[in-house]
């Protein structure tokens, strides 16, 4: 390397450095902006659908669990919910392999009234908060596969078995003309969005009863208004269409035939 | 030995140059670092601040400004109609409220990016009355291709008369 070439080649170092801290330094400078102060508009009443919120908080708490004292708590719950988690009465719902964060957060929302429902309200109230952690672990736990007594409500068989191409139809590609995204895209087994329970093994008379809670504004503990905004397009015969399939076991990821 | 330490620097700087206009991937997460933005988040919009549920939607402020709100999440835009005058400059703060998505209203050449932790701010003037669908056109996950809202323009004397008041949508009821 000779003198010269190392003198003409510090410029180009600057100028190469100058390049780089200009290209970061323009869209740093434009993020300043990037949120101005709120505009000042008059606020209708504050609505809060759930005070349950996904921060690293709440996850903590759900997720120190325990499994056994669940166990012993469910005594509770078994008379309704069934000893293995299914019910025999098809509007009551099965509990069995309910994701953690969703079974904590109904109950809370059971608690706090934010989900409405007279027999609910009573039972978690009844609970303390560390009880719904310990119960939402052992039923996330129970199996959902076979049916040794025989006398859950699910399966049921579908009133009209030709819906059942309506609601796959939904279940898997969901509409996007009308902007209904599929239900497995959220509610499993395709991907699961933080609270969204599993419907495949979710008696069909309790789920035809939550879209139309949903739909008509009875239900409206869903955080920002996610199931709500979708139930509230789907049609009396989807909804039929959608419960029923998935009631009878038919929905994707059922393995409990 | 010099020439390939020089070749190396510029391939690094041309790299990083390349990393640079990926804004919110490199330049924001910077930003954040260097103790930008006021930390907006994503999993408390519902309980408070200016996303909340009864706040989303179309509000009239002083002197007939229009400002639009709305969540992005996957993988449903909330609200899913919205409805705004036509002829009005209309103002959207947008926001996330998991993974970056992009408004974009076909027909016209405008679109907004909502990225979680972030208010996106931008003000359209929509002139033609219409329907327009609203896709999002940043992958989100697996509902990503049904994630479709829905924009109203409609005259504005129609907006008016639409439930004065309240933050307005054009949701079915
Ligand atoms: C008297 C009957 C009864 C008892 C006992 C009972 N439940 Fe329930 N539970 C119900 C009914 C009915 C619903 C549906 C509520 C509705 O209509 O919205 C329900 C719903 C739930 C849900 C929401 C399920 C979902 O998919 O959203 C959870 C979680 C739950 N119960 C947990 C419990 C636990 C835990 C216990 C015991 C501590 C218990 N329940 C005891 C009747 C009962
Ligand atoms: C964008 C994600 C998303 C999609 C898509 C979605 N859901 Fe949901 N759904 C949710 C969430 C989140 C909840 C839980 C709401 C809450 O926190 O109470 C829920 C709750 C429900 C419930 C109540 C379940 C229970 O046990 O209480 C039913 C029933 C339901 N969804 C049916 C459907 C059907 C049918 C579809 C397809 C047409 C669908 N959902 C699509 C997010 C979604
Ligand atoms: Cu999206």
């Amino acid at each position: 390397m000779s003198h010269a070439s190392r003198v003409s080649r510090a410029p180009t170092a600057v100028f190469w450095l100058a390049t780089l801290l200009g290209l970061f330094a323009i869209p740093l400078s434009l993020a300043k902006n990037h949120s101005p102060a709120q505009p000042a508009n008059s606020t209708p009443p504050l609505r809060i659908p759930s005070d349950v919120a996904w921060t690293q908080e709440t996850l903590t708490i759900i997720s120190s669990g325990d499994s056994f004292r669940g166990l012993l708590l469910a005594r509770r719950c078994n008379h309704c919910h069934g000893e293995e988690g299914f019910s025999s009465v098809p509007a009551y719902p099965n509990l069995a392999g309910l994701d953690r964060l969703s079974f904590w957060k109904q109950v809370e929302d059971f608690r706090s009234g934010k989900r409405i429902s007279p027999i609910m309200q009573t039972i978690a109230e009844g609970l303390a908060a560390r009880d719904s952690a310990d119960l939402a672990a052992y039923y996330a736990l129970l199996p959902t596969a076979s049916d040794p007594l025989e006398n859950r409500a699910f399966p049921q068989p579908m009133q009209d078995p030709s819906r059942a191409t309506i609601a796959i139809r939904l279940i898997v590609f969901g509409d996007g003309q009308r902007g209904i995204p599929p239900c497995q895209s959220c509610h499993g087994p395709v991907s699961y969005v933080k609270g969204a329970p599993r419907l495949d093994v979710q008696n069909g008379t309790y789920l035809a009863e939550q879209l139309d809670h949903f739909s008509n504004g009875s239900r409206t503990n869903d955080i920002n208004v996610r199931m709500r905004s979708i139930a509230i397009q789907l049609t009396a015969e989807e909804k039929t269409a959608l419960s029923e399939c998935y009631g009878a076991g038919l929905g994707p990821g059922a393995n409990s035939r | 030995m010099k020439k390939r330490i020089g070749f190396v620097a510029a391939m690094a700087v041309v790299g990083l140059a390349f990393l640079s206009i990926r804004y919110y991937e490199v330049d924001l997460p910077i930003w954040h670092l260097l103790g930008g933005g006021k930390g907006l988040d994503p999993a408390t919009l519902h309980l408070r601040g200016e996303f909340v549920e009864s706040n989303l939607g179309a509000a009239e402020g002083p002197a007939g400004s229009v400002t639009v709100r709305m969540i992005a999440q996957q993988f449903v835009f909330v609200p899913q109609c919205i409805v705004v005058p036509a002829d009005v400059a209309v103002t959207f703060r947008v926001t996330s409220a998991d993974a970056v998505h992009m408004l974009s209203f076909l027909g016209t050449n405008y679109g907004l990016r909502a990225v979680p932790g972030e208010v996106n701010q931008a003000t359209f003037t929509f002139t033609k009355p219409g329907e327009f669908k609203v896709p999002c056109h940043e992958f989100c996950g697996a509902g990503h291709y049904a994630m479709r809202g829905q924009l109203h323009v409609v005259p504005r004397d129609q907006f008016a008369s639409l439930l004065p008041g309240e933050r307005r949508t054009c949701e079915p009821r």
